[in-house]
């Protein structure tokens, strides 16, 4: 079964993602703030990782930034999370290396189908 | 009485004309060596000058005479009837030797007459002269005025002018206008001790204090709180307290209720009536300027102040937003889960509950992704994908995306492209964000069996026709343009609404609108987003019969980069 980790500090929203990808055949890790979702990447390595973007203490682009820039993990496919604020605004354009961009709110179909397209 | 100067160093002559005029109201002297001729007249300007014609260095003492005083009568006394012809050119009159007293009298009065009235002339001329150098002092002072709205210089202005038209020796300029704190400003001609200036702010605020007696002063002034600006033209020398001798005026500078100082100016000669006009003139006209430079810092700061609040308010969305997003996903999430059924069962009435909580998901989220966007366009923080666009493609993308809403409302979507349109540059994907707002209006607004029509064209400036609800406040330049319209047979806008139509919630005050949904923010981002491809957008309708909506975008022959607000 394919790894995913999923990476927000809004746990309902881990749950919703949690509970369709389960209903998918994925197997799910869940972390609720940046630091935990750094070190679980690290841990397990994910087969996939589902990255919001504000989150505190490490924000989204940056998880991305530090496993994207890193051999050991560059090649694991990363779909960030974006409420599109003002604060995300001036973070964007900095190269992040994430392969997609979902906006808040989202389809949950959608984000199984995009995660199964990246796992095929 | 009327001096009379003879030059003559001959008894006999001397003696003749002593007789003549030694009594009143003549004033007789006689000079015997014309040497001393620039100290005698110096001391005393003579009304008439007889010079004999055998005295020595005549052209010289000629000279002198019409150097020092030119207004002089010069009378030559000669001898026999042959004349100098240099002489002739100098003299007013001839006295001969055998000229009786009479005759010599009468010669005299003549030239005396004559005198006073040249002397008559020549004041009135430099009074002419005076008023004009006065009026043109005025002129310049007033405009000068009218060039700033610098509270400071229009200040440092009425004193130029003040000295400019009436030379003075002193000013003391009260300003309550030019700086957070009281000045006095002291324009001097001289140095001013420390005692004499503390007398002189004792003294401005004696009558600031008198120009608002039994009233309420706008401001409590004392010496502590009263700052001295010096400004002096010749340091070397001094002022003393002799100074509050000479003669002085003084005048509020106000306008209405505006109070903006005060000035008195001392000079050592007296004033005169002209004087005292154009320094009341003076102080009058610099009230004005100073009123509309008032007005203007107010315009400036409350500009600020609107722009904060404008900044504020976008952040304000912006942060609203990002907070709403976030548990609008959870809603929405758990929703699509329930609707999948993979909980439940999902019976008739709960999918019917359930749709509605969706569309209202989708509704609310519509109406913040529109916020967003409208903040972010007005804070000048939209960022823009400029580049060549073929607007038919957009068209088509439009059309294939909403064909099946309005099928399903029996509505008919046509497009009527034309072909070979020049590419414009553009975002595409914000021409699809209005394209797509149009007509999904148009499909909201269009009952069953109508038709709905995307067309595009190309029209040069001056071909395109803006009704004239719309026509003030578009401004293109020339050139040609793409243009879209997109027609419906829907239920229009009404005349007193159309002019409102791009204005920012105006489909709330529209209850028949409200019911078919929507944020009302649609058409004002269009506007925006049209006005950011430096085109514009408008509409003509007509009420139960439809509406067209256009919007233009120019075609830019040379790919330049298109600078976008903000």
């Amino acid at each position: 079964m394919k790894k995913i980790l999923i990476v927000d500090d809004e746990q309902d929203i881990v749950e919703s993602l949690k509970f369709v990808l389960e209903a998918a055949d994925f197997t799910c890790y869940c972390a609720y703030n940046g630091e935990d979702g750094l070190r679980l990447a690290k841990e397990i390595i994910p087969d996939l990782i589902i990255l919001d973007v504000m989150m505190p203490k490490i924000n989204g682009y940056k998880i991305s930034r530090l496993l994207k820039y890193d051999a050991k993990y560059k090649n694991i496919p990363i779909l960030m999370v974006t409420a599109r604020s003002q604060e995300e605004d001036k973070l964007i354009g900095e190269e992040t290396g994430a392969d997609e961009y979902i906006t808040k709110p989202f389809e949950l179909d959608e984000v199984v189908k995009k995660v199964e397209e990246y796992l095929k | 009485m009327i001096n009379i100067l003879l030059v003559c160093d001959d008894i006999t002559k001397t003696d003749k004309f002593h007789k003549i005029f030694n009594k009143k109201p003549y004033n007789f002297s006689i000079l015997a060596n014309e040497k001393f001729i620039a100290d005698t007249i110096s001391i005393e300007v003579p009304d008439i000058i007889i010079v004999d014609e055998n005295a020595a260095n005549i052209k010289n003492l000629i000279k002198i005479v019409k150097d020092k005083c030119e207004n002089t009568i010069i009378i030559f006394y000669i001898s026999g009837n042959k004349v100098d012809k240099e002489l002739v050119k100098y003299a007013n009159a001839f006295i001969t030797c055998d000229m009786s007293e009479d005759i010599i009298l009468s010669t005299i009065n003549i030239n005396l007459r004559m005198k006073n009235s040249l002397d008559m002339l020549s004041n009135s001329n430099k009074d002419l002269a005076d008023s004009l150098y006065r009026l043109n002092a005025l002129y310049s002072t007033s405009s000068q005025f009218a060039g700033t709205l610098d509270k400071s210089k229009l200040i440092q202005y009425m004193i130029e002018g003040m000295d400019k038209a009436l030379s003075f020796s002193l000013t003391c300029t009260l300003s309550l206008c030019t700086n957070e704190e009281p000045v006095l400003i002291l324009n001097s001609l001289y140095e001013l001790s420390d005692e004499l200036i503390t007398a002189l702010k004792l003294r401005t605020i004696l009558n600031y204090n008198s120009l608002f007696e039994g009233k309420q002063a706008p401001l409590d002034l004392n010496a502590e709180n009263l700052k001295v600006v010096k400004q002096v033209k010749y340091p070397a020398s001094r002022f003393t307290f002799t100074l509050f001798q000479y003669d002085n005026m003084f005048a509020p500078i106000s306008l209405g209720d505006n109070f903006f100082g005060c000035i008195e100016i001392f000079k050592e000669a007296s004033f005169t009536s002209e004087d005292s006009t154009c320094f009341q003139t003076i102080a009058q006209q610099v009230s004005l300027p100073l009123k509309s430079a008032t007005l203007y810092q107010e315009i400036i700061e409350t500009n600020a102040k609107l722009e904060k609040l404008e900044r504020l308010k976008s952040e304000f969305i912006s942060i609203v937003s990002h907070e709403l997003r976030t548990p609008l996903t959870s809603i929405k999430n758990s929703l699509d889960i329930l609707m999948s059924g993979r909980c439940f069962d999902i019976t008739p009435s709960a999918d019917k509950f359930l749709s509605m909580a969706m569309r209202n998901v989708q509704r609310l989220s519509g109406i913040i992704n529109d916020l967003l966007d409208l903040s972010k366009i007005e804070a000048g923080k939209m960022d823009f994908n400029f580049a060549p666009t073929n607007v038919n493609t957009v068209i088509e993308y439009v059309k294939s995306a909403l064909s099946e809403v309005a099928k399903s409302k029996g509505l008919n979507l046509i497009t009527d492209e034309k072909e070979n349109l020049p590419e414009i540059t553009a975002d595409a994907q914000r021409l699809e964000q209005v394209l797509t707002n149009l007509v999904s209006n148009a499909i909201k607004f269009t009952p069953e069996n109508k038709t709905i029509r995307i067309s595009s064209s190309m029209i040069s400036s001056k071909d395109i026709k803006i009704n004239e609800y719309f026509k003030d406040s578009i401004k293109l330049d020339d050139g040609d343009y793409v243009e879209v319209c997109v027609e419906d047979e829907g239920i229009g806008i009404a005349e007193k609404d159309l002019l409102h139509a791009f204005d920012k919630f105006a489909q709330i005050e529209n209850s028949l609108s409200r019911k078919a949904g929507g944020t009302g923010l649609g058409l004002p981002i269009a506007k925006q987003l049209l006005e950011a491809h430096h085109g514009a957008i408008w509409c003509d309708s007509e009420l139960n019969k439809g509406s067209k909506f256009y919007f233009v975008i120019p075609v830019v022959k040379e790919l330049v980069q298109i600078n976008v607000a903000g």
